[in-house]
């Protein structure tokens, strides 16, 4: 892998956002994912090769390490913020249709739950692998869900839920997001969640973790 | 320890687990009985005829705070759905509520010669949640640590508490060092604060001010817990799964959770208080850790199907010459949704993974929503069977 990709994977993997930020304590001073991504930019790599080749193969690496259990959610939550940085470098290409997004990821907290950050964890991996994602929030009623799908390009939606009190409105959301949009993917999460559960609700699938989701999307070819 | 003959108080078998011995039988208990289950599948009913009605060892939770009179505190405007607000000469509170369908606002002003913080509350018929944190600013635990109320126990409002339940079952508390939405461990109370995201953040960005943070919660809650030498508390709460490594790492709980709720525990066993320390989430990486802070007892188990990550044949082999262990039980599937049959069978593997020798409570792994009433009675029926040979 080109040197400055390899080192925009690092700097992802490792938290490291930009100059300023003081973590990784090692790494105190050095370029973060963000100036790494934009000299990247300026020395004529494509968005794209970024994208896959830096962003997504930090995310990876950190993402794996959270699957073996060798790595927690505040790694992956400091990971997904220095992609995010890098992602600021890329939008303007996404924008400009120069790159193509992968689709496009809706994505919200069902109503009733205000827990956050699972589905914001999730939505900023699906933002690194190449998707637009519109994040409807925290506590979203089923009807937001149908505002926010039409007109959307291969879209995908993902549900969170952190109670078991609001595992009834999971239910209802992916009921009325199929019964008008039978051919939108829903896919459910969050900690009582389970793959029974998603499936007896209707979802088309349910993931523990958010590189779960991507590698299940990357099988579909999408 | 000899099993002994003669059945025992619900408190005695409590109280005999806790203290890692082998009682008459499986203790079986709940974590808080929500005030919505109770008014929606049992008429109403209060927490003691819910344990009355099924047979469970019962709990009896306790907050009962005064004001500092000499230091002018008083008791705010009351809010008649939530316990008296202590204020002070120098932190003023003012309490607004509204309704709007089902959910319930409470907003919350701290006036302070320095600043007001501001804090906002919901709550539906099942739980509360916090949509506006208190601290907001980082300065706004200098305000806090300078200016809020620290609360004290009334001693003698939990002992006549203690005086009526008598042996029926346990007296449980909680070290709050916040009014309100307190919580027990001094992490949880700062995620609750600050918000949790915002919290594991600046331990990477600011980690000396997250520690300072912790230490004025720290020294907050260690005022409580002095106020409380010779409350008859049987067992306090501290912790909360924000500490779980469901939500953080081993290393963060080492550093940021670990020292503070260690001296708290510390302190505790000095005022003659045992602790439960409450794990809602993942504990595996982290019992010995646990164990090490010196609870009498550790909370809640949760199986992986319900999102945690307990195996308690292995936390018992781990930890089990340690502590007492509460919880284990999967109340989301077999609660509701499934035979009584299949209800007995989980909590005889409760029992085999974690009733040996003793020392052993089983209950949900914390709260219950919801639940089918002839799975409650297969529940607690099952493991009244559970004894000791």
């Amino acid at each position: 892998m080109n040197d400055i990709l390899q080192r925009i994977a690092t700097a992802v993997e490792r938290g490291k956002t930009d100059r300023d930020a003081p973590y990784p304590p090692d790494l105190r001073g050095e370029e973060g994912a963000a100036e790494l991504t934009a000299r990247a930019l300026q020395q004529g790599i494509p968005p794209e090769r970024v994208l896959a080749d830096a962003l997504v193969q930090g995310m990876q690496a950190v993402g794996d390490r959270f699957e073996r259990g060798q790595a927690f959610l505040p790694d992956l939550l400091i990971a997904a913020r220095a992609m995010t940085a890098a992602m600021a470098h890329l939008r303007p290409a996404f924008e400009s249709g120069a790159v193509q997004h992968r689709g496009t990821f809706v994505v919200g907290t069902v109503a009733g739950d205000l827990h956050d950050i699972g589905k914001r964890i999730v939505a900023m991996v699906m933002e690194g692998n190449g998707w637009k994602v519109v994040d409807l929030g925290i506590n979203v009623p089923a009807a937001r869900f149908l505002e926010a799908i039409p007109g959307q390009d291969r879209c995908v939606v993902g549900l969170s839920a952190l109670l078991t009190t609001t595992m009834p409105a999971m239910e209802n959301t992916v009921r009325t997001i199929k019964a008008q949009h039978p051919e939108v993917p829903v896919f459910v999460g969050g900690a009582p969640v389970t793959a029974e559960f998603g499936a007896r609700i209707g979802a088309d699938g349910y993931f523990p973790n958010p590189q779960g989701l991507v590698r299940h999307l990357g099988r579909r070819g999408v | 320890m000899a099993s002994p003959a003669a059945p025992m108080t619900p408190r005695g078998r409590l109280l005999t687990a806790l203290a890692r011995g082998v009682p008459d039988r499986l203790p079986v208990t709940t974590h808080h009985v929500m005030p919505s289950f109770l008014e929606r599948d049992l008429g109403g009913a209060d927490a003691d005829a819910f344990f009355a009605r099924f047979g469970l060892d019962p709990i009896r939770w306790v907050a009962a705070y005064r004001p500092d009179a000499t230091k002018g505190q008083y008791f705010a405007e009351p809010d008649p759905a939530a316990p008296p607000r202590v204020a002070a000469p120098d932190c003023r509170i003012r309490i607004e509520t509204s309704r709007q369908a089902a959910a319930r606002t409470v907003r919350l002003r701290y006036e302070t010669p320095q600043k007001t913080l501001t804090m906002r509350i919901e709550e539906d018929a099942h739980t509360g949640w916090i949509t506006e944190r208190l601290v907001r600013e980082k300065t706004d635990v200098d305000v806090l640590a300078e200016h809020l109320p620290v609360l004290l126990c009334d001693v003698e409002a939990v002992n006549r508490q203690a005086d009526t339940f008598g042996e029926r079952g346990l007296v449980r508390g909680m070290v709050p060092g916040f009014d309100p939405y307190g919580q027990p461990g001094c992490w949880q109370d700062a995620a609750q604060l600050f918000g949790i995201e915002a919290l594991i953040l600046a331990t990477f960005e600011d980690p000396a001010w997250v520690h300072h943070f912790l230490r004025v919660l720290c020294e907050r809650k260690k005022a409580t817990l002095r106020s409380m030498r010779g409350a008859r508390f049987d067992l306090v709460e501290l912790g909360g799964g924000d500490a779980s490594t469901t939500v953080i790492s081993p290393a963060l709980f080492e550093t940021f959770v670990q020292p503070y709720d260690t001296e708290l525990i510390a302190l505790a066993r000095e005022v003659g208080q045992r602790i439960v320390y409450h794990t809602c989430g993942g504990m595996m990486p982290i019992l010995e850790a646990i164990a090490d802070m010196g609870p009498a007892a550790m909370e809640t188990f949760t199986p992986p199907a319900m999102g945690g990550d307990a195996d308690l044949a292995a936390a018992k082999r781990r930890i089990g010459h340690r502590v007492c262990l509460i919880g284990g039980f999967d109340q989301v599937h077999h609660f509701r949704g499934c035979t009584p049959a299949t209800t007995r069978a989980a909590v005889r593997r409760c029992f085999a993974a974690a009733g040996g020798g003793g020392g052993f409570i089983l209950a949900p792994s914390d709260h219950f929503f919801e639940a089918d009433l002839e799975l409650l009675e297969a529940f607690a029926d099952e493991a009244r069977r559970c004894v000791y040979a």
